[in-house]
């Protein structure tokens, strides 16, 4: 019910009833905030509304935003920041990062804008070994090769690889370097339970290998992936019926974009190209010479000539050659940086934007790095609009900003599933979306995340040490609250809540649990 | 009802606003500029529906195999296309032979949870169905299926979505019209939030255990904080977090566990079956839930198809032993529910070398209800499987579009006179889809 008691609604259990009365929809939505204009709804908006909105900054935009169709048929994905995010350095922490901490922000302000982004795109100068110990400890199978993991349990590998995924994703110091990882992850995305063990080694050889290197790096490291041979069923292809579920998806999902100028045909003669692109004994990548289709082919244009069987193992070559023709397609140089530019900045890029930071693909190579110093520049990081972070970068940053002792990720893990974000689990190739209409709605398992989080305390899961919050004051306890989860930016109207909701006794360590599961499921805490 | 009505969609400002909201126009910027030509205007049904259907929409993602799923087994051509994935002839010497609809179509082995409604008339097949607008990619497919609107990326909302933002709610004070059984909110359900009526739509991937956690006693303060908290935020969070709070107390009163289906209908348990399951409580507890979104996967069959007892057939015992559980559940006992069930393209006509088949274009459809004119195979321009009559060579031709079916049962079943909102710059063609 969209009603107006809402927005005046004082927290107590009377406001929680069920089957009110029907009001009349209150009339403009928040929506109209963003998409109507500013005299067109200030001529209708009751005073209340009018105050809340004053409390947002205006997007500034080197475009107005599209108001045509995509407004007609489309959602919100232009929401302003808080006007309590002032400070520039702090909006990078939270793009830069999976999650806010106290340390991290003073490092920043430190560094400044420049320095910081420096320091985590020089990821391997920061010091990880403590949580490269961890993981070497409790996930062992993590450090294997293929051809050791083929004996292990499937199960093992799948809880392994997971909970390290979530744990150095919090806890790592590198922190920009795992949001590519992530990024990366879902770029390439692969099915644990298709490809099984085999994605241990893609996510140590490809995906982290090179999440801040060069594109046609990567691209080549994962198209010489047995993991990802299986998990498109390149390993079934041959020559007397080629499969194409490789030879697409690798245009369509890892290069040029659906829309970078193939066609069908084009499909088709990819997939004879690499027919014997296959995988052998224990996790290897092979090519199979016997089951090449040697006849010529044109793909994009670009002919082939008839090769013969007794060229062997050269015949990997015309596939080689075809990923120089991909890595070097212009389409591929503006979807990798549209797709970029959605990740860190904003969901709908500006073709000036757009056409930048493809110009930066194509003058370095394929450079991620230069790419990604590219995008988080001061200038257009505060203009941009906040992103809802997923299910799994909320449960990142409530573990960053909680500072828990760590003794085991099960129950993390377990509730990654609840959130519908668990790692390698999206069986698609296209990995999970980055789309606000889709992540909206999935609101109550965050607000019970955040309280499982809360009131771990298990010598056997997670502890949360909430010690630190009853030293003094409830006021106290919540302005370490602002510092840990917010950098010292909780908008006003959540702190004031969250006074209230204290009271002014000296705090239990329940309510200090109830306090910091509400500031984990608070508005201001979904977003980045 | 008039009255129900007024009270609800919120007179003649709400109507005017809500058309300004759906133009998005900007300050300063005249909305001529942005209108786009396609663009009809809302029509505000007269009178408060409460006669119409609830519907359950299906969407078997992957490319599901049409010609697995019901073959045309008087065809020649599909023998010869498919020398080891072929289901034998209903009236083949195999034990595991196909069953008969028409002389001409069969149900795969597998699928036989839907001939009980099919023989009772209940369930309409389509076959060559899709989408004219041609895309082998699962991605474009599925995303231009759900919008309703072919090939035009900047509709992100769903056509379901759009037809609970164009109708008013079956029970006014509902917090829950729209249910996507799904972690995320798949893209068929997603509305525009200024729309003339509040969609109330939320993923839920378990109704049976939806909560916030944490001490039972601070429950309820601690959502009203939440909902307080959330008061601010933009769209679409905000109508997320009232819909979702709501949905909080309504779902507490909601007995899952004891739920007894009726006519000893057996529901799978897979995730799809206990999707089902929950729908079917749902709609029996007269919460007021309208439409749910469900999905189920394991179409995408590149290889080792395995239509007898592989992959593929469980997959086909799971989506119709579900769905013929909910049929003798809720259809079969007068419950006014339309089911439907798409994917986004079919397969190959030939089996590829890993006996499986890649991507293609004309598939399956399934319609279900008791105001559905089934018991048959609906086909439109049929032409077969013969290589001269595929598309490219390769595919059993799109020859009926989705939307004529989706349209019919949108106006027909659902009762919403918006189908060039529901189906922008689509005049369908009515086929007698509906009764």
């Amino acid at each position: 019910m969209r009603t107006s008691p809402m927005s005046s609604a004082q927290p107590g259990p009377s406001d929680h009833s069920e089957h009110e009365p029907e009001a009349p929809p209150q009339t403009p939505s928040r929506r109209s905030f963003v998409f109507s204009g500013a005299l067109a709804a200030a001529s209708v908006l009751p005073r209340t509304a009018m105050a809340q909105r004053a409390s947002r900054k205006r997007r500034v935009a080197d475009a107005p935003p599209d108001t045509g169709a995509a407004a007609l048929y489309g959602v919100n994905e232009n929401v302003a920041s808080f006007s309590e995010w002032a400070s520039t350095v702090g909006r990078l922490v939270r793009r830069a990062t999976l999650g806010i901490t106290a340390p991290e922000i003073a490092r920043a302000n430190q560094l400044g804008f420049q320095g910081y982004l420096n320091y985590q795109l020089n990821y391997s100068r920061i010091d990880d070994g403590a949580v490269e110990n961890t993981v070497l400890q409790k996930w062992p199978l993590m450090a294997q090769t293929a051809d050791q993991l083929f004996s292990a349990d499937a199960g093992q590998v799948r809880t392994q690889l997971q909970e390290s995924t979530i744990y150095r994703a919090a806890f790592s110091q590198r922190q920009l370097y795992h949001r590519m990882v992530e990024f990366w992850s879902d770029h390439f995305n692969q099915d644990i339970d298709k490809v099984g063990y085999l994605l241990i080694p893609d996510q140590n050889d490809v995906i982290r290998k090179h999440a801040l290197g060069k594109f046609p790096d990567l691209l080549k490291a994962s198209a010489h992936s047995a993991s990802m041979m299986v998990y498109l069923d390149q390993n079934t292809s041959r020559n007397t019926a080629p499969n194409q579920n490789y030879a697409r998806e690798i245009m369509e999902l890892h290069t040029l974009g659906v829309d970078g100028g193939y066609t069908q045909d084009d499909v088709a003669e990819l997939s004879r190209v690499l027919t014997g692109w296959t995988v052998t004994g224990r996790g290897q990548f092979a090519f199979n010479p016997s089951i090449h289709d040697w006849k010529a082919k044109t793909v994009l244009g670009v002919t082939i000539p008839a090769g013969s069987p007794s060229l062997g193992a050269d015949g990997v070559k015309e596939g080689e050659q075809m990923l120089d023709v991909l890595v070097n397609h212009p389409s591929t140089a503006r979807f990798i940086a549209t797709k970029l530019l959605k990740w860190l900045l904003d969901p709908n890029p500006s073709a000036t934007q757009i056409s930048t930071i493809a110009g930066v693909y194509r003058a370095t190579g394929g450079d991620i790095k230069a790419m990604v110093r590219a995008i988080l520049n001061d200038s257009w990081l505060p203009a941009s609009p906040m992103k809802l972070k997923r299910p799994f970068h909320f449960a990142a940053s409530a573990l960053r900003s909680a500072e828990p002792t760590v003794n085991a990720m099960t129950t993390i893990n377990n509730q990654l599933a609840v959130l519908g974000h668990q790692s390698y689990t999206w069986d698609t190739p296209d990995g999970y979306p980055d789309k606000i209409e889709y992540w909206a709605g999935n609101i109550v398992p965050r607000w019970n995340f955040a309280s499982v989080v809360s009131n771990l305390n298990s010598a056997t899961t997670l502890q949360v040490d909430t010690t630190p919050y009853r030293s003094g004051s409830s006021a106290a306890a919540i302005d370490l609250i602002d510092t840990n989860f917010f950098g010292g930016e909780m908008p006003l109207t959540t702190r004031n809540a969250l006074i209230a909701y204290a009271g002014t006794a000296t705090l239990t360590d329940a309510r200090a649990r109830e306090l910091i599961g509400l500031a984990i499921a608070a508005n201001a805490f979904q977003w980045y | 009802m008039d009255e129900l009505h007024d009270a609800d969609c919120g007179c003649q400002e709400y109507q005017e606003l809500s058309r300004r909201q759906f133009l998005g126009a900007a300050a300063g910027v005249s909305a001529a500029a942005f209108f786009p030509s396609w663009l009809p205007k809302v029509v505000m049904s007269q009178h408060f529906a409460s006669n119409r259907d609830i519907i359950v929409s299906i969407f078997m993602r992957g490319g599901a195999d049409g010609l697995t799923l019901v073959p045309p087994y008087g065809d020649p051509a599909y023998y010869t296309s498919r020398p080891t994935i072929a289901i034998p002839r209903p009236d083949a010497a195999s034990g595991t032979k196909g069953i008969d609809l028409d002389g001409f179509f069969m149900l795969a082995p597998a699928m036989a949870g839907l001939a009980p409604a099919f023989a009772a008339k209940d369930l309409l097949i389509t076959h060559g169905t899709g989408q004219t607008f041609v895309s082998r990619s699962h991605f474009d497919a599925q995303r231009f299926l759900e919008s309703g609107k072919p090939n035009d990326p900047s509709v992100i909302t769903g056509w379901l979505g759009r037809h609970l933002s164009t109708m008013p709610p079956l029970k006014a004070a509902a917090p829950l019209r729209g249910i996507g059984v799904a972690n995320g909110l798949q893209k068929t359900l997603v509305a525009p939030v200024g729309g003339p009526y509040p969609p109330r739509v939320l993923p839920i991937a378990d109704p049976t255990n939806y909560t916030i956690g944490g001490a039972a006693a601070t429950q309820a303060s601690r959502a009203a904080f939440l909902q307080s908290d959330y008061a601010t935020s933009d769209e679409p969070l905000h109508s997320s977090a009232l819909d979702a709070t709501n949905t909080l107390a309504l779902l507490k009163t909601v007995n899952f566990s004891g739920y007894v289906p009726a006519n000893s209908a057996k529901y799978p348990n897979s995730a799809f079956g206990r999707a089902l399951r929950s729908v079917a409580v749902l709609i029996k507890n007269d919460v007021g839930i309208e439409a749910a979104q469900v999905d189920i996967g394991g179409w995408d069959t590149h290889s080792a198809q395995g239509p007898i007892t592989g992959g593929m057939a469980n997959t086909m015992a799971d989506f119709s032993n579900s769905i013929g559980a909910f049929y003798v559940d809720v259809i079969a006992t007068g419950y006014t529910v339309t089911l439907v069930a798409v994917s986004e393209f079919g397969r190959n006509v030939r089996e590829n070398g890993s006996a499986g088949n890649d991507h293609g274009r004309g598939t399956t459809m399934f319609a279900m209800g008791k105001g559905i004119a089934g018991g048959r195979v609906l086909t439109k321009n049929w032409v077969g499987l013969a290589r001269e009559n595929l598309e490219a060579g390769q595919d059993l031709k799109v020859t009926l579009d989705f939307r004529d079916v989706l349209a019919e049962i949108v106006q027909n079943r659902l009762a919403n006179p918006n189908l060039s909102l529901v189906f922008p710059t689509w005049t369908p063609t009515m086929l007698g889809v509906t009764r």
